[in-house]
């Protein structure tokens, strides 16, 4: 690892999220100043500098996602005001809008060149996470909020960019998996460190009174620790951008401590084809002990027969799970019983699990060829991690931090272990 | 390559102490670049309340990369040995066409000789170049000289040992081996000798014997009998007389290189052996109280060299762990004294004999490697080599798969063979450097579907403009300059599903600058329709935001792409009819800025017969029509001309009065300033009193009626 540049002064608040555009040659942040900024790489030196910074929310930023360049210079926030806020760079734009008040400390840029170009109002809390699609799907993007909805919006006019349309409003908690209910009681059978555990996608759905209840009491029976409820929770998404699957993300939300892979459909209803639960044997009652998954990452498979999955959540564990798309003959798993009933069907086992940050794991994420994991924990440190020669062992490669290193350089010490 | 673990600049807690930043509700947080192999790191707050905070800290982002980007001499040697890799699979892709077998045919092994060579020398002359004291215009050197001689005695190394000359493969390697050691390691130093041959008596410095001994071990006649030369003037007689004897011995030791067939060379040795003897059995005879001089004891030293040339395996070993040498002189001696005859395949069994008494040092990874070669582990010496430098690793694998060195199936977890994976763990070390994506993505493509997808990841974002250090230009010439130079690497690889993406993007981009012809020929390049319709839009939307000018300079950018997709069959004949019209529209308009009213009002006329025309913009042609009706000089229409005229005008006035009036007007009224259906409907009354007035005209003066074009 090697330092390789810094922007002094970015943010006035604690920047809540940024995010590369396709090239890596931008950068948006975003703040609890309610701000976005925009950086520009300077090839020639390496250094960063604003192209633009305006206050795009009247609260804190939640995230900030670009979508791919052949839509154009686009990238869609999202808020704790509730609203999904859609932008859009170009040359003979107007500033941006009328709240766009620069503070007087800041240089202002010249010209403002980012657009509100929609406002999406939806949601019914807090806007967690937003992601634009993969581009083959079309100028779609998906958007995650305490109010437990995925929703999916469909863009109808694309040059404006002024009409999105939503296309799904799911709530995450009741949707129902594809799978029959046979399937569940397997689960307890599986030893939780078999590292080849099935798991078993969620029972039948609950009816629709069962349903309605739920919402009215805003969850709070059925769920523990509602003071803390936001606190305690996780609201993450992210789009296997894999084409041939079809469009499929993974949405984990409040603090149920699973990850539910969601398949979108035209022609049907959305459903859960599977469920990353760390934990499955664990009876219903001790819910209340499920950790949330604060964050979740699909890496780009680039040509594998299955797909990585990288979690992260307030247990202190960054899990990679490993998925296996459906009708797909394994002969690895030995038990036949085991394989007739894994047909049709996806599955998903661990392939690391990792507790070296021994506290809250706030982000993980893919590089773009899925090869190297970054998680960022409480603990002070960003840590990358590498799959060993052979592909069966994720090692780690390597930390980040921010604390004053050690004069005689021991602060290493306590990671030595980590030097693969 | 690099620490595994930083903290970085500026820190913002003391070290240890981060817990307390988490108590006041900061965490650390990440981001990957797809650019390169870097992250974003930044403080983010543990829980968002929803509200600005009250801090007014100023919060940095910072930078790291987890690779050392490659700089200065490492980037050239990267760039160059490309080039020999390009070739070997220029090679190894020719060899599909043929026999299976082929690849191990000699004519095929000569090849990866060849090129394996080529590293070698290229190596070489890396590390020469490293090595010599003069300023550096590309910044110091990132990699030291020694770590380019540790590459140049591994990559010769492997060469001596699994690529020998076809035909040799079961010639005996052990003056190979001497050779590479005394050019890799050389011992004694040529000043050790300097300083003994100036002495007039030799043999009393303390180093005399010692150095004999390693001459002798590492073949080095001409030293070695220099100093048996010197010994005619020992005191001693007896050694005089020995020496006299030594000196035809070492003098006519057969060299493999001087036989043309392995058998007369077994042979001599033999004989040369015997002679060796008749040394044994004349120190033999040398009485104990003769055997030492004023300094030593001669005898012993002069019994451990004819131990040596006798092939007395504890004699070389002990000798050379006297003189600090380690298991590869061992090995080297072993196979010049004990066995001249050592064959490759039998090496394995020496070097493991004499590692299980001289390991090899662990702390040094050039050390490992050569263990490894030596004891025919690949697998293994390509584990340390991966540690030592990626490239070494990626380059040895690349020639190990084809030469059956290593297993070809692929991990059932990676699903990548062990030589893929060595290639693609260099090739995301090259990511590290963007500039470098050429040679990044040519590993990749050499790596089956996984690496291919992973070379399509980079190829697809490398950004569509120039380097900036390249000769500046305007943006477009920039995209069309980077766009042609992606093509041809997804031309060269098929990677169609690239090519057109970057079109996309390319299109996307050109349409934000306004380069309409750009923007056609890309979507066209791309296949894609859709896109395509949206350019012609914008650049009809020019029309009605801008005005006629505007317009027709845009358009004619995209005549000529008309014609390029009429000469295709193109099953999306509706687009090529969009682009048509707004090609022949723009005409219209060049042909009033020209005055050439004749061409224009002719084909205003076409464009209605022919159909090109969308509805919407019936009104606008007809508006456009007026000024051309009310021409003074001379009648552009003929009668049937402004009947058509008439006849749209008609049908529009029809389908307004039902209610359609939002699939005609909707063009016009765009571009009447806060004007409705209505003030659209007002504007085309215009053309129908310039129509009544045209036909008056016509009845009035039919003479002076233009001909039909």
């Amino acid at each position: 690892m090697i330092q390789t540049g810094l922007i002094q002064n970015a943010h006035s608040d604690l920047v809540t999220d940024a995010s590369y555009d396709f090239y890596g040659l931008r950068l948006a942040t975003c703040s609890l100043d309610q701000r976005i900024k925009v950086w520009q790489l300077d090839e020639e030196n390496g250094t960063w500098k604003v192209e633009d910074d305006w206050k795009a929310h009247d609260a804190a930023v939640s995230r900030v996602s670009w979508a791919h360049p052949e839509f154009g210079s686009i990238i869609a926030s999202s808020s704790f005001d509730r609203t999904v806020k859609i932008w859009e760079h170009s040359p003979d734009a107007q500033p941006p809008t009328v709240n766009g008040n620069g503070s007087a400390s800041q240089s202002q840029p010249s010209s403002s060149k980012w657009a509100e170009r929609a406002v999406l109002l939806d949601a019914r809390g807090t806007v967690r996470a937003v992601a634009f699609a993969p581009h083959h799907f079309g100028l779609k993007l998906a958007t995650i909020s305490t109010d437990n909805f995925l929703r999916v919006y469909e863009c109808l006019e694309q040059p404006s960019l002024a009409t999105w349309q939503l296309s799904e409003e799911i709530d995450v908690h009741t949707l129902p998996s594809t799978s029959s209910t046979s399937v569940h009681s397997r689960a307890h059978t599986v030893a939780l460190a078999t590292p080849t555990q099935t798991i078993a996608p969620e029972g039948a759905s609950p009816s629709l009174v069962a349903q309605a209840l739920l919402q009215q009491q805003g969850s709070a029976a059925s769920r523990p620790g509602f003071g803390n409820r936001e606190a305690d929770g996780g609201w993450c998404i992210s789009w296997c951008r894999d084409r041939y699957w079809g469009e499929i993300l993974a949405a984990g939300c409040g603090i149920s401590g699973i990850i539910k892979i969601i398949q979108l459909s035209p022609s049907r209803r959305p459903t859960t084809i599977l469920v990353l639960d760390p934990s499955p044997s664990a009876p219903v009652a001790d819910a209340d002990k499920a950790f949330a998954v604060t964050c979740v990452s699909w890496a780009p498979s680039c040509g594998r027969s299955y797909h990585l999955i990288a979690t992260g959540g307030r247990d202190g564990h960054v899990r990679i799970w490993k998925v296996k798309p459906a009708a797909d003959d394994d002969g690895e798993q030995g038990d036949d019983a085991e394989m007739s009933g894994d047909e049709g069907r996806w599955t998903a086992s661990v392939v690391g699990d990792f507790d070296e940050h021994q506290s809250t794991v706030g982000r993980v994420e893919w590089n773009v060829t899925g090869t190297v994991l970054s998680s960022a924990g409480n603990d002070g440190r960003v840590r990358l991690w590498k799959a060993a020669l052979g592909g069966n062992i994720w090692r780690p490669a390597g930390s980040v931090g921010v604390e004053q290193a050690e004069e005689t350089g021991t602060d290493g010490d306590k990671d030595v272990d980590m030097q693969s | 390559m690099g620490t595994q673990n930083i903290n970085l600049l500026p820190p913002l807690v003391e070290s240890g102490r981060f817990e307390e930043l988490v108590q006041s509700g900061q965490t650390i947080s990440a981001t990957t670049s797809p650019f390169d192999n870097s992250l974003a790191i930044f403080l983010s707050p543990t829980n968002i309340s929803g509200f600005k905070s009250d801090s007014d800290q100023e919060e940095p982002v910072y930078f790291a990369s987890y690779d050392v980007v490659p700089s200065s001499e490492r980037r050239l040697f990267i760039a160059d040995t490309q080039v020999i890799f390009s070739m070997f699979h220029g090679m190894l892709e020719s060899a599909k066409t043929r026999e299976p077998s082929w690849l191990q045919s000699p004519e095929a092994l000569e090849l990866m000789r060849k090129f394996s060579v080529d590293y070698v020398n290229f190596i070489k002359e890396c590390w020469i170049h490293a090595s010599q004291p003069m300023p550096r215009a590309d910044g110091p050197l990132q990699f030291s000289a020694d770590h380019y001689r540790s590459l140049y005695s591994c990559f010769s190394l492997f060469v001596v040992l699994y690529l020998p000359e076809p035909g040799y493969e079961d010639a005996p390697v052990g003056e190979d081996l001497m050779e590479w050691l005394n050019i890799h390691f050389i011992e004694p130093s040529t000043e050790e000798g300097d300083h003994l041959s100036s002495l007039d008596k030799p043999w009393e410095d303390d180093d005399f014997w010692p150095y004999l001994k390693r001459v002798t071990l590492r073949g080095l006649t001409k030293a070695s009998l220099f100093f048996f030369n010197t010994l005619l003037q020992h005191p001693s007689e007896d050694l005089r007389e020995l020496a006299k004897t030594i000196i035809p011995v070492v003098e006519s030791q057969p060299r493999l290189q001087n036989f043309s067939a392995e058998r007369d060379f077994a042979f001599a040795s033999r004989r040369w052996k015997d002679r060796v003897k008749a040394v044994r059995i004349e120190m033999d005879r040398v009485p104990e109280e003769n055997r030492f001089d004023d300094f030593e004891n001669w005898w012993d030293s002069l019994s451990d060299i004819v131990g040596i040339l006798e092939g007395r395996n504890a004699v070389i070993q002990r000798v050379c762990e006297d003189l600090g040498a380690d298991w590869k002189e061992v090995c080297a001696a072993w196979g010049i004294f004990s066995d001249s005859r050592l064959r490759r395949q039998d090496l394995v069994d020496v070097a493991a004999e004499v590692l299980e008494t001289m390991p090899p040092d662990p702390t040094n990874l050039e050390d490992m490697i050569h263990s490894a070669l030596f004891s025919g582990k690949p697998e293994q010496a390509l584990r340390h080599a991966s540690q030592f430098d990626t490239w070494l690793s990626a380059h040895f694998a690349d020639i190990m798969e084809p030469l059956g060195l290593l297993e070809i199936d692929e991990s059932a977890e990676s699903e990548l063979s062990r030589r893929d994976e060595y290639i693609l763990s260099y090739a995301e070390y090259l990511h590290s450097d963007p500039t470098q994506w050429k040679t990044t993505v040519a590993y990749m493509y050499t790596c089956g579907d996984i690496g291919r997808e992973r070379g399509d990841e980079v190829l697809v974002r490398v950004p569509l403009r120039l380097h900036p250090s390249e000769t500046p230009s305007t943006p477009e010439e920039a995209i069309a300059q980077a766009v042609k130079e992606i093509s041809e690497v997804c031309f060269n690889h098929q990677r169609e599903a690239v090519r057109r993406t970057v079109c996309r993007v390319a299109a996307q981009t050109c349409v934000r600058h306004k380069d309409y012809g750009l923007a056609v020929s890309y979507c066209i390049s791309a296949e894609d329709w859709v896109s395509l319709g949206r350019v012609i839009d914008s650049i009809l939307d020019e029309y009605i935001k801008n005005g006629a000018t505007a317009f027709a300079k845009q358009a004619s950018k995209i005549a000529p792409s008309v014609q390029e997709l009429q000469s295709r069959t193109v099953s999306e004949a509706i687009f090529v009819h969009r682009l048509v019209f707004a090609v022949r529209y723009s005409q219209i308009h060049r042909y009033k800025l020209e005055q050439d009213f004749t061409s224009a009002a002719s084909d205003i006329v076409t464009l209605f017969r022919e159909e090109i025309a969308p509805k919407s913009w019936w009104p606008v042609l007809l508006c456009d029509s007026v000024e051309l009706l009310q021409y003074g000089p001379t009648l552009l229409f003929s009668t049937s001309d402004a009947a058509e005229l008439l006849s749209k005008l008609e049908e529009i006035s029809i389908r307004a009065s039902q209610g359609s009036g939002d699939d005609y007007l909707s063009v016009l009224t765009r571009t009447i300033k806060g004007g409705g259906e209505k003030e659209a409907l007002e504007r085309l009354k215009v053309v129908r009193l310039a129509l009544a007035r045209y036909f008056a005209r016509c009845t009035v003066g039919s003479d002076r009626h233009a001909s039909p074009a």
